[in-house]
């Protein structure tokens, strides 16, 4: 077997912090074997964590490396990527670092869609604070927060993140290892923002409440409630494993429009004084009439008339040309009126 | 040639003539002209990047990860975000990352009064933060001053490797002022620390040894990682001790005011001695010791319930006069008037 990626990893800081049998490992391994292959390396590649178990994944990489405050690792991965764009920017890290205190920065900075890879270890819980429930925990699990089950239901990531494309979000385990190393691969090579949720065991603080006494159990348990589904996807059902994708299909600009204003004659048109046109206020199911550059348009069809007969900042029968000039809609809103007269 | 510029802009202007090149914010009465001149600046300039963050949070974490990527970076924000970027700050302490954080005050707590001024993040600057740290803060009480100091705070970040807080007020930030910010010239310090990408480095809010091995139960290497950072912060404050002494011959007074206080109290300068400090934090121990000798009194007029009093108080061991001028009302009349009865108890 190939121990070549064994150089991405700080050996001298061994042994981990890791429980034995914990998913987290598994996640390092896979990462820095794809890393390997594709040429990632500290001379190309940061490494962003929060905080948790999984907040710890960074500091064993050989890199340069960045361990957040709890819930941050994505915008600061995302502002590294924005000032270093050369450089391959990922974030390792857990469920409730990425989706709980940080879900608001996952929200905006999938948004914003730069070009970082995510690998969140699923796994849950909250493992380093000891086993309480996070924002994955399946509903009526036991946990040291939801002692008789989880009331809620968790959050799902999968329909959170493919609601606009582009996106890429994959869901895998650490027990379907080598459709877990295509995910990484896939992840990691794909340009803007992919997300890898890994489905993944805590086997100490959520794994023996729930009855397993091994972490094979636990991967025995991902088998039976999940399953691998091939092939392209927009989107993946909750037992499914898979990649759900979508690139934005480049929409053609249109051509800028030249803006074409309607030539009116003036002849003709019914002349009214200021007075005349003060009378056309709208009161007492009376028209709404409104000068504007010396003509006179109907506005009583316009909803911004309709209940209270005023609209939020002009009043009907006035002039409105000063208004108009300075009003944050165009004056063409004014042109679709019928024209009915002229100011004297 | 001179200009009527705002202290905003002034602050803004600044930062880019010291060679910033990121800004995250998020919009806030009374900074958010900054962020909408980043904006437009990141447009023209595409070697100036810009983030309109989701929240402050988002802002701070920005601006210290992309200066550890490389970029002289900064943010601006009122108290209520100033509160929002506090965890950020001390995490830009541990991983020492250099950068400038404006603060431009306005009445709190909370919501407070959004368009008035105030000087009561004082305390917020010290100690906003989870732990100890040691903050540089610098307060300008004029147009031209936003544009130098804020030239010092980006070369003060750069020697003591820190997020260095720029404090103004809602009156400062709005205050236009004739200046030339074209012909002056500004010393500029370069980049002090490697970026992103050329190590394998472990940056971490965790304690760590100086190999960036994480060590969260030794206390030895803690304090002297402690230590350390504090003899770091001194040394270069003691770079910067700026203050303004306007010694008043027959006057037994002193009062102590700075930022838009101490324009106010400037009308007061023939019958009082005036001290303003523009380092704000650390406080200006001896210099204010050295000063306040000469004098019976020493009165501390400042747009908060007496912080920076506070911080005198225990500078020279001995209690002072305040007066607080509160909720944006900062009228001389008002601020001699409280003078005069505080000097008329202590029999002057
Ligand atoms: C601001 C803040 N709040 C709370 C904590 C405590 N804390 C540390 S790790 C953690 C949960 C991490 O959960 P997850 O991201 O799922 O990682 P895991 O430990 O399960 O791998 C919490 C709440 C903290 N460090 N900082
Ligand atoms: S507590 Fe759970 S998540 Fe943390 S190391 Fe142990 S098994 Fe892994």
């Amino acid at each position: 077997m190939d121990r070549s990626y064994k150089e991405l990893l700080k050996l001298r800081r061994f042994p981990h912090t890791w429980c034995p049998g914990c998913g987290i490992g598994a996640v390092l391994k896979n990462v820095a074997m794809v890393m390997k292959e594709l040429g990632w390396n500290y001379k190309n590649t940061v490494a962003v964590s929060g905080i948790g178990c999984s907040g710890r994944m960074s500091g064993y990489m050989n890199l340069d490396a960045l361990h957040t405050p709890h819930g941050r690792p994505l915008t600061a991965a995302e502002a590294i990527k924005t000032v270093r764009s050369d450089l391959n920017v990922m974030v390792l890290s857990g469920d409730g670092d990425l989706a709980s205190i940080g879900g608001n920065h996952l929200l905006h900075t999938s948004r914003r869609n730069p070009d970082i890879t995510v690998f969140c270890n699923d796994n849950e819980i909250y493992g380093l604070t000891g086993g309480q429930a996070g924002p994955t925990t399946p509903q009526g699990t036991k946990t040291l927060t939801s002692p008789r089950g989880e009331h809620h239901s968790p959050l799902r990531l999968g329909r959170i993140l493919t609601q606009q494309a582009p996106y890429f979000y994959a869901r895998t385990t650490v027990y379907h290892l080598n459709h877990f190393k295509t995910c990484i691969r896939e992840a990691l090579l794909w340009k803007g923002f992919s997300f890898v949720d890994i489905i993944s065991d805590c086997i100490e603080l959520n794994g023996r409440r729930l009855g397993f006494k091994t972490a094979h159990q636990m991967f025995k348990w991902f088998d039976e409630r999940f399953h691998i589904v091939e092939g392209e996807r927009d989107q993946l059902q909750e037992d499914e494993l898979g990649i759900a994708k979508a690139v934005v299909k480049e929409v053609p600009r249109p051509a800028e429009k030249e803006e074409v204003k309607p030539e009116i004659p003036m002849e003709g048109l019914k002349p009214f004084t200021l007075e005349e046109l003060e009378r056309f206020d709208g009161q007492e199911g009376r028209p709404i009439y409104m000068a504007y550059q010396g003509k006179v348009y109907d506005l009583s069809a316009s909803p911004l008339f309709q209940g209270e007969k005023r609209m939020r900042c002009h009043l009907g029968g006035k002039d409105l040309t000063k208004d108009l000039d300075i009003a944050p809609h165009g004056e063409d809103l004014i042109f679709k009126f019928p024209l009915v007269g002229k100011m004297e | 040639m001179k200009r009527l510029v705002s202290g905003n802009e002034a602050i803004f202007q600044g930062a880019i003539r010291v060679g910033a090149n990121y800004f995250a914010g998020y919009p806030i009465s009374p900074t958010s002209e900054i962020l909408q001149q980043a904006a437009l600046y990141s447009e023209e300039n595409p070697g100036f990047r810009f983030l309109q963050a989701e929240d402050e949070i988002a802002a701070a974490i920005a601006t210290i990860s992309a200066s550890l990527a490389g970029a002289k970076a900064f943010t601006a924000t009122s108290g209520p975000g100033f509160t929002l970027m506090q965890e950020a700050l001390g995490w830009g302490h541990v991983v020492e990352a250099p950068c400038v954080f404006v603060n431009s005050m306005r009445v709190g707590p909370s919501t407070g009064m959004p368009t008035q001024p105030a000087q009561s993040d004082l305390l917020q600057v010290k100690a906003g933060t989870a732990g100890d740290v040691y903050p540089l803060a610098f307060y300008p009480n004029s147009v031209e001053e936003c544009f130098r100091l804020t030239a010092t705070a980006f070369n003060a970040a750069e020697e003591s490797l820190s997020p260095v807080i720029l404090l103004a007020d809602a009156f400062l930030s709005h205050l236009y002022e004739l200046v030339d910010l074209e012909g002056s010239t500004l010393h500029i310090v370069p980049r002090t620390k490697d970026p992103l990408g050329s190590g394998q480095r472990l940056f971490t809010g965790a304690a760590h040894d100086k190999m960036g091995n994480v060590k969260t139960s030794d206390p030895v290497n803690y304090r002297e990682w402690l230590r350390e950072l504090k003899d770091r912060h001194d040394r270069v404050a003691e770079r910067y001790p700026f203050f303004e002494y306007l010694p008043c011959k027959n006057s037994e007074t002193l009062l102590i005011a700075f930022g838009m206080t101490s324009r106010v109290v400037l009308a007061l300068k023939d019958r009082f001695s005036i001290f303003r400090p523009i380092r704000i934090y650390p406080v200006l121990e001896k210099e204010l010791e050295e000063v306040s000798q000469s004098y019976r009194h020493i009165i501390v007029v400042e747009g908060n319930d007496g912080q920076y009093a506070s911080w005198v108080e225990c500078a020279l061991c001995q209690k002072v006069m305040k007066v607080s001028c509160l909720g944006g009302g900062f009228k001389l009349k008002w601020i001699q008037s409280q003078i005069e009865d505080g000097l008329k108890g202590v029999g002057r």
